[in-house]
């Protein structure tokens, strides 16, 4: 029996960022960089753990908007032509570099990547959802879900409703593409404020996890900090973030990310190479932004010094911290698990987007870790959140603490400044829209479209992704822009809703537009004073 | 670009800067800072206009009164603030004293030698904690997953048997 658990989880999410108006978005390619770079990788590491029969587990959180975008028919076929594109310009760095014994190995290794995630992707027609839900059906990952469109919950707490469709909607889109209920849902950015658990647990979920100081902080305070989930009353199990492992993994100065060795991410061919040659095969054609071929590795501070990378020492560092990451978790769990008198659970959670995107050497470094825990030691164990709840131990009762792993711990990242003015028109569409569904709740057909568009366009507006692209500064065009019109959209439906006008051409449109969550039923925001739980009879284990 | 569809789309409108109503509501940012945004609505501000009298009307200040509930309690207000507030502002970050703490805020009015007028009061929210619990009561429990209860909101409207009736949760 192992001393103690180490539960590692991935949380993917990217806004829905489909522009069929443009032929080539910038915001798409986000989405492009990571499927190659991140998912892809991720899912052949796990692939090859599995084919090899080697013991381990992991939680993937897949964001609604994320599948949805990778359920996109539009955006699969834009993506094999960008991925085409990317492998005809790593075949023309092959000829340029041939010969150079610094680069042509390294544009050897790009070519050879673009290839085989290109193989990956063809081998599940496009259709990535298949490889997550094959690993879960292998039990290797347990596939949980967060809100529709990653809103931010705590800032829209005025309108419970609003909550309650943006997490029932993420639950029965999840089933409809995996053919199970999630056991958990990840808060998006972490965030949680009281009441949030009362509509979790209404809708069968298990778990939740918050940062660090959302269990910490939970009051009756918790004898065993993080390293024990703590019970809601209302009986949903909350797991907090283990502050040492995130640090070593996160922070840039301290983490592993941050290794001499490792791949300097912010100098691309983009633009080392005159845009005569690689102007074509950038994204939009011309325009020099990242192709995600990097020559170099850290080498030093600042971004002046740089020296060629070398894959095999990058990855020799991969194997030592994945070896240091396991040794510190084993002190972890010998320690805690003799003050506890019961095995602790150590909570790990990360952005996907880290390993892989901004963390080249980050899939490989999982890949060491989950051998190296199932083959070098014995005191640590790989667990999913859920399988540590089978286990059966009792839980303390507590109430969890607001909080969110944002900067700062709170709400501000989210709520300042330079967002602040987006919430007076998020309560009042979320307002709007309780009452039309309140008002009409037999619609049928047109009217009925208009309905679900309207939900669509308010979810839409909801991303945590604006307001948090605001703060950030970049691109906050863009985020405000996106809040604006969808926000837009939805006071134009509402009011042709409310007037009769609906205009079918106009509807149609913005149907093909924003094209989210086809089986959305707009009744979801029913209000609670107009609708009651009902209890699902057993068996049904559906909603 | 091209942004024809685009301006389809939103069918050349603008967001609105605010909604002709009144309406006055506040958010946690974290344990000491409480976000607050208002709206008073053009007939509100004439019909305060008309009631102070044009005469006394230079001389109103407009006060957010910041609300706080006592340790254990949601309904008794142990004390309050006041901040003054230009009344071309519509939103504020108020600085609190206390985490985890409930709070609520009144928008009025006063003048010179009068007393608090309110006009608008807000919803209330509960500042976070910022340290760990003195609350050391340990209950544990131990959950039965696989009976754990599944449901669904269901409309009044479309209920058709009782048996199915459970009685709604209240939902703060």
């Amino acid at each position: 029996m192992a001393q103690g658990f180490l539960a590692l989880i991935l949380h993917a999410h990217l806004p829905y960022v489909r522009h069929p108006e443009y032929e080539y978005s910038l915001e798409e390619k986000w989405f492009f960089e990571a499927i190659t770079e991140c998912y892809m990788p991720l899912l052949m590491v796990f692939e090859k753990l599995a084919e090899e029969r080697i013991d381990f587990r992991l939680t993937f959180s897949l964001s609604p908007t994320l599948l949805a975008m990778l359920e996109d028919p539009l955006l699969r076929e834009r993506y094999r032509q960008y991925l085409q594109r990317l492998q005809e310009l790593a075949r023309l760095e092959e000829e340029r570099t041939a010969g150079d014994p610094d680069f042509a190995p390294l544009a050897r290794l790009y070519r050879h990547h673009f290839d085989t995630v290109a193989d990956y992707f063809n081998r599940y027609n496009g259709r990535l959802v298949n490889a997550f839900r094959k690993l879960a059906e292998m039990n290797y990952l347990e596939l949980i879900t967060t809100a529709s469109t990653h809103a931010y919950l705590p800032l829209l707490m005025l309108q419970p409703e609003s909550i309650y469709a943006q997490i029932t909607n993420a639950v029965q889109y999840h089933q409809a593409i995996f053919g199970e209920m999630p056991r958990g849902i990840w808060l998006p950015e972490c965030a949680y404020d009281h009441g949030l658990e009362d509509i979790i647990s209404e809708l069968g979920l298990q778990y939740f996890i918050t940062a660090t100081h959302g269990v910490l902080y939970a009051s009756p305070r918790p004898k065993y900090g993080v390293y024990s989930p703590i019970l809601t009353k209302s009986g949903v199990a909350v797991f907090g973030r283990d502050p040492e492992t995130s640090k070593q993994v996160w922070s840039s100065q301290e983490g592993y990310p941050g290794d001499y060795d490792y791949r300097e991410f912010y100098r691309d061919i983009a633009y080392d190479l005159p845009l005569d040659y690689i102007g074509p095969h950038l994204h939009p054609p011309g325009m020099r932004s990242d192709t995600g071929i990097k020559y170099y590795r850290i080498t030093s501070e600042g971004l002046e010094y740089k020296e060629p990378y070398r894959p095999e020492r990058a990855r020799e560092k991969a194997a030592l911290h994945a070896g240091n990451f396991m040794f510190n978790r084993e002190q972890q769990v010998k320690y805690l698990s003799a003050v506890m008198g019961r095995p602790p659970i150590i909570i790990s959670p990360y952005d996907t987007e880290l390993f892989g995107h901004w963390w080249f050497e980050g899939p490989q470094w999982l890949d060491f870790l989950c051998r190296k825990i199932a083959y070098d030691q014995q005191h640590l164990k790989l667990i999913t959140p859920g399988e540590y709840l089978d286990l059966g131990y009792p839980l303390q009762l507590s109430n969890p603490n607001p909080s969110s792993w944002g900067d700062k711990g709170y709400h501000e990242f989210w709520l300042n400044g330079s967002n602040d003015w987006l919430y007076r028109h998020l309560h009042k569409a979320a307002e709007e829209m309780i009452a039309l569904a309140t008002t009409y709740p037999e619609a049928e057909e047109l009217q009925k479209r208009a309905l679900c568009q309207a939900s669509r366009e308010l979810m839409l507006a909801q991303s945590s992704d604006w307001p948090f692209i605001m703060t950030s500064g970049t691109m906050d065009n863009y985020a405000r822009s996106r809040a604006e019109n969808h926000l837009i959209r939805f006071r134009s439906l509402a009011r042709q809703i409310n007037e009769g006008t609906i205009d079918p051409a106009w509807l149609s449109a913005l149907e093909q537009a924003d094209n989210i969550f086809p089986h959305l039923d707009y009744r979801l925001y029913q209000s609670f004073e107009s609708t009651v739980p009902v209890e699902l009879t057993a068996g049904a284990g559906m909603l | 670009m091209d942004h024809t569809e685009k301006s389809y789309l939103t069918r050349g409108e603008a967001l609105p800067q605010y909604y002709a109503e009144d309406r006055l509501v506040i958010l946690p940012r974290d344990p000491y800072n409480i976000f607050a945004y208002w709206e008073l609505s053009l007939p509100t501000r004439e019909a305060l206009k008309e009631k102070v009298g044009a005469e006394q009307w230079p001389g109103v200040t407009f006060l957010l009164r910041v609300c706080k509930y006592t340790w254990d309690s949601e309904e008794v207000v142990e004390s309050y603030f006041d901040l003054n507030v230009n009344p071309e502002h519509d939103n504020w970050y108020i600085s609190v004293q206390d985490a985890d703490r409930l709070y609520h805020v009144e928008l009025g009015w006063k003048l010179p030698q009068g007393s608090f007028q309110k006009i608008l009061r807000s919803n209330s929210v509960r500042t976070p904690r910022d340290s760990l619990s003195d609350l050391i009561d340990e209950e544990w429990q131990l959950p039965d997953w696989k009976a754990q209860k599944l449901f669904r909101r269901i409309s009044l409207y479309h209920l058709s048997s009782a048996e199915l009736f459970r009685r709604p949760k209240k939902i703060k």
